[in-house]
């Protein structure tokens, strides 16, 4: 059995709580793709949003935590200081906080005076996608596919946190990105690329206008279904939960009756069906939209399979 | 009768006094801000009642268990804040030092705490969501004299895990001293508390045997041999403590017996 | 890390670490050092143990228990007039009223508090300091019940009846056993966190004098777990429990008849006393260890100055057992800032052993406490291979480093955390090097006379905890006092309950029985100008004692 690559990984609230399945399916890929997710042994909770004071530097204390702890982890293994992550939002307040320790050293000397630690700035924040891209390379991943994924048609849904600010985050194109493009090509979907997908899907205003995400998540998803998608993808717990949630509601009565909606996939979720694993533990009857309906049209096993549960 | 003349040394006693050192020095330390000239090695509790503090508040079981003493300080020319017990600190020349004996702590209501139909998470939430206010910037963990990572039970009750932080809280004993920083104002202790109960009632198994036995107990089946023990003569009941085996140390966990099984 | 020990010390220790690879093979292979006959037992206290002896100790003038000889102290505080006499209350209009009044808020007043709310009576609870500052959170390594399927109350009985050297009063023997296993059962559903297997049972070890394990324990924090976990539930009833802290008992109320009818209580912070009017009062105050007999250091709390007893003698209830104390053989002799504190037994009940200066054993580490600090007394004081410390104290080592060896690495660290903290402030790593320990006032073994049921001899009066005597005889086991507050405890609150539901007839409040010991007092010639209870102890050193103007009780 060759050695799995070690990655330290963060995981966030979310992965831990409603989005299980997007974690799950995320570490079962790696392994077979070759590396092996570490979750870091003490962490703390991100705080989600990027702070938009500047001088205001606690929000700041949280992410540091967080890097000091990976840079710990890193250096006690003797590796080089990374911290892979899934969610966008835990991704973007990372990677801003370390563009701004770069940028403004004299921020990481107050917070590393605040906190009594002394984070070196050393760690590389990466999100799960750009690992793919960058290190195991869309090719080689589009050579280890074993399911012929041809008759699934995909929206890539990019969100906002996963891209924006382009100076501080870097990842891709902020307008017209490929990323998740490049990655559908490579499982072999029909990739339905659509104007909606850096639109807003309504974010955090759940908790106080729910009404707004709805209609800002149906307007992507609307789309997205008139440009023929049958299900879209995406890297983010909140953009999952808004646009399945506004799904499921636009479906309302009639998803019952077995009207299909498009289910919301993790992009991982996808990757382990591309890839051939076993699905079972991550959680597609948690999603509003079952994913499980649309696969069985495109799979044969995947239909038994239901037809075998009724 | 004294059984002094058997001893070959004899030793002062001197009930709660600590012996200084012969050349210990006096140094100044500033109790609320008073100096006073203290020996060295003292801790500050002992250090206080030599200046002439008499305790009420402030001082519980002078061993480092009860969160009575929690005490702030700071060293004469150090900007940093000092935390530690005063029952377990060593007093520093120029100390200045100030305890906290009390502070406004917030506890939610924990009267249907065990019995509560949430799951385990949403009931620490609902208790307490003033914990997701943390913003992570971990003066709770810098401030506690007990070395607890404060901020890391927290963040383990605010991602769903009552186990995680009931293990990682053990060791509080409730002085406050996190309470008194936390600039977002939570109640870390009370916080630990509910979520420690409530693994230990819902999260951990309970003991099936101590259950069982219970029930025996309810239903009288050890009256009888308890009341012959107390019927018996001295000599008798001596010779059956004397003869009583005893289980091995090592013996593992459910699997040993005694030979004698007649009064289980 | 070991900087907190002296050159000296740790050139000491190299005699420990030469024999413990043989001491360490025999205790795998279940060779232990022999344990005593009962005669030798016998022997080594008559010779060693600090209660054998009349030095310190003279006969007690007054009261129920005229005659008998316990230790100085004691007697001072007993042959004491009352702090209220010259302030004499006007008694007609008390100013609270209640069903149960409990008088100190450890584990003993607590449970009996939370007991009595069971059956709808109203509780206050008057505590000197906080609710919970008490003995209770100073207990370390375990509870006993027997509950694992080879043991049972039958030898859990043997157990206590032979460590307290067959003196205890049966009754109260068997309702301590009898009861242990409900106990736990309790506390369990009250969510203690009890060191447990992944399947949910519980952790047992032995302690001293046990023949089964039956030691449950909390890490080495278990009175501080229960206590703290039976405070906050307390906290959930307060509309059934008002709590007075900072509020000490300073003397019973009678009425006309004998009967206690409640407590003159003192507000310690506005310095103000209120009359309560109890139904039935329960004495939950703890020991005696602050009144330092001959000197000893002690593991008591601040408050543990008898107060209860005090109170209760003037009242006239009989005392038992005050005689005997228990000295816990493992006090901290080093370092010199934690001298006397308690290292709780379950590190023997973990495999250390003790061991004198050229590092070798000399008892059994799991003797019945009494017999256990007696054989240490006479390693150091007798056969002089005791070690000393800087200071000039004695001690023998405690082996700790064996309980990683014997169990696996992080073992000393898991299961005794707040002891592994306690030492290492002051730069000793309990699991690498060896403690220095040597006996220290711990326990009142006697105290108030109860009856199974927690009643004292005056009516309406009860009593529960270390400040009741009987249960242990003259000798107690560890782990039996955390079980002792909690059983009668909980039987004192059900008594003062079923006594309240009986309709207790209330007379008219008195104090005549305080006027009346103070003129016993003094018509007897037994006044020295002194008074009681204590309250809190006086550490103030002589110059600061010559400048106050009130050197009697600066307390109240």
């Amino acid at each position: 059995m060759p050695k799995l690559t070690h990655v330290p990984y963060y995981p966030g609230c979310s992965l831990k709580t409603k989005a299980l399945g997007y974690e799950r399916s995320a570490m079962d890929c790696a392994k077979t793709l070759g590396f092996k997710m570490h979750e870091i042994a003490t962490w703390n909770c991100c705080g989600a949003s990027y702070p938009l004071t500047k001088d205001n530097l606690m929000g700041l204390a949280a992410p540091t935590n967080i890097l000091v702890e990976a840079e710990q982890h890193c250096s006690e293994r003797k590796i080089d200081a990374q911290l892979i992550t899934l969610c966008s939002f835990c991704y973007n307040t990372l990677k801003r906080t370390d563009f701004e320790f770069k940028d403004k050293p004299e921020k990481l000397e107050t917070l590393n005076a605040f906190l009594k630690r002394s984070y070196q700035g050393s760690v590389k924040v990466l999100h799960y996608l750009e690992y793919l891209r960058d290190v195991i390379g869309f090719d080689n991943l589009a050579k280890m596919v074993k399911r012929d994924m041809s008759q699934l048609r995909v929206a890539p849904y990019y969100g906002c946190l996963l891209l924006k600010p382009h100076k501080e985050i870097g990842l891709d194109d902020p307008e017209e990105p490929v990323i998740l493009h490049d990655f559908l090509e490579a499982l072999g979907c029909q990739v339905v690329d659509f104007p909606g997908q850096v639109d807003c899907c309504g974010s955090y205003l759940i908790m106080r206008n729910p009404e707004k995400v709805l209609e800002l998540s149906h307007n992507i998803l609307q789309e997205a279904n008139e440009y023929g998608a049958q299900a879209l993808v995406t890297a983010c717990p909140l953009c999952q939960s808004n646009l399945d949630q506004s799904e499921g509601e636009r479906h309302g009565a009639d998803h019952f009756l077995g009207v299909q909606g498009m289910p919301i996939f993790y992009f991982t979720q996808l990757l382990a069906v591309a890839l051939g694993l076993d699905t079972e533990l991550h959680q597609f009857e948690k999603h509003c939209i079952d994913p499980k309906l649309v696969l069985s049209t495109c799979f044969e096993d995947d239909a038994k399979k239901i037809e075998s549960k009724k | 009768m004294s059984n002094e003349n058997k001893q070959v040394k004899h030793v002062t006693m001197v009930g709660d006094r600590t012996i200084p050192p012969k050349d210990a020095r006096f140094i100044s330390i500033y109790i609320m801000g008073q100096r006073y000239k203290v020996p060295e090695t003292l801790t500050i509790v002992k250090a206080m009642e030599y200046a002439g503090y008499q305790f009420k508040r402030g001082c519980g079981c002078r061993g480092g268990i009860c969160g009575a003493c929690g005490t702030f300080y700071r060293v004469l020319g150090d900007h940093n804040i000092y935390t530690g017990l005063a029952c377990q600190t060593v007093v520093q020349p120029d100390m200045i030092l100030a305890q906290t004996p009390f502070f406004p702590p917030n506890r939610a209501d924990h009267i249907g705490l065990l019995k509560s139909k949430l799951p385990p998470d949403e009931q620490i939430a609902t208790l307490y969501p003033e914990i997701f206010r943390c913003v992570g910037c971990g003066t709770c963990t810098r401030t506690c004299p007990m070395g607890i990572d404060v901020m890391n039970y927290i963040a383990f009750f605010k991602r769903g895990d009552v186990l995680g932080g009931a293990k990682e809280s053990f060791d509080c004993i409730m002085c406050g001293l996190c309470v008194v920083r936390c600039p977002a104002n939570i109640t870390q202790m009370k916080v630990g508390m509910a979520g420690r109960r409530i693994a230990a009632t819902r999260l951990i198994p309970s003991s099936a045997v101590t259950r069982k036995r219970a029930e025996q107990v309810r239903a009288g089946r050890y009256e009888k041999m308890l009341s012959e023990l107390g019927q018996m003569d001295k000599e008798k009941l001596k010779e059956i403590y004397v003869s009583r085996e005893r289980e091995p140390n090592l013996s593992q966990p459910g699997e040993w017996m005694p030979k004698d099984q007649s009064h289980l | 890390m070991s900087d907190g020990y002296t050159p000296e010390m740790l050139d000491l220790i190299k005699r420990v670490e030469a024999s413990r690879p043989q001491r360490l093979a025999e205790a795998r292979a279940g060779n232990d050092f022999p344990a005593m006959s009962l005669d030798q037992r016998q022997e080594v206290l008559n010779q060693f143990h600090p209660d054998y002896t009349t030095e310190g100790r003279r006969s007690l003038g007054i009261g129920p228990n005229q005659k008998e000889v316990l230790p100085e102290e004691l007697v001072d505080l007993l042959e004491s007039r009352s702090l209220i006499e010259s302030v004499k209350p006007d008694l007609s209009k008390p100013d609270m009223e209640t069903d149960v009044l409990v008088i100190g808020g450890g584990g003993a007043g607590t449970t009996a508090a939370l007991t009595a709310i069971q059956a709808g009576c109203k509780v206050i609870l008057a505590t000197k300091l906080r609710q919970g500052d008490s003995n209770t959170v100073m207990a370390e390594g375990g509870i006993q019940a027997a509950d694992q399927e080879p043991d049972s109350p039958y030898y859990h009985y043997l157990d206590v009846i032979g460590g307290g050297h067959f003196s205890n009063t049966h009754e109260l023997v068997a309702a301590l056993a009898n009861d242990a296993p409900m106990i736990m059962e309790w506390l369990e559903s009250l969510g203690v966190m009890f060191d447990k297997h992944p399947d949910g049972r519980m952790k047992v070890r032995h302690g001293g004098g046990t023949c089964r394990k039956r030691m449950h324990s909390s890490g080495d924090m278990t009175g501080a777990e229960i206590m703290r976990v039976l405070r906050d539930e307390s906290r959930n009833h307060d509309d059934q429990i008002k709590i007075l802290a900072f509020s000490p008992a300073i003397e019973l109320l009678l009425d006309e008849e004998g009967n206690c009818a409640g407590a003159i209580v003192n507000n310690m912070e506005t310095r103000t006393y209120l009359i309560i009017k109890a139904k039935t009062t329960i004495i939950a105050t703890g020991g005696t260890g602050r009144l330092h007999y001959r000197g000893f250091a002690c593991t008591n709390h601040y408050g543990a100055t008898g107060d209860g007893i005090v109170m209760a003698y003037r009242a006239g209830a009989k005392l038992c057992f005050m005689d005997s104390v228990q000295y816990h053989p493992t006090g901290t002799a080093y370092p010199e800032q934690n001298v006397g504190l308690l290292v709780t037994e379950k590190v023997r009940g973990l495999g250390a052993q003790l061991l004198n200066i050229d590092g070798e054993q000399f008892v059994f580490p799991l003797e019945p406490r009494d017999v256990e600090s007696s054989a240490i007394i006479r390693e150091c004081l007798n056969l002089d291979k005791g070690i000393t410390t800087p200071s000039g104290r004695p001690g023998v080592w405690l082996d700790s480093p064996m309980i990683d060896l014997l169990h696996g690495e992080g073992t000393v660290k898991r299961e005794l955390p707040a002891k592994y903290i306690q030492f290492q402030r002051f730069g000793i790593d309990i699991a690498k090097v060896p403690m220095l320990v040597y006996p220290t006032l711990h326990y009142q073994n006697g105290g108030i006379w109860i009856d199974e049921h927690s009643r004292t001899n005056i009516p309406n009066l009860f009593a529960a905890g270390e400040t009741s005597g009987g249960v242990h005889g003259r000798n107690r086991l560890m782990g039996n006092s955390l079980l002792d507050i909690l059983v009668f405890g909980r039987r004192a609150g059900l008594a003062a309950t079923k006594a309240v539901k009986n309709e207790v007839k209330q007379g008219t409040l008195s104090l005549d029985h305080v006027y009346h010991y103070g003129k016993t007092l003094v018509e007897s010639g037994l006044d020295r100008g002194m008074k009681s209870p204590m309250i809190l102890p006086n550490y103030a050193i002589d110059e600061v004692k010559n400048r106050r103007w009130d050197v009697q009780s600066p307390i109240i």
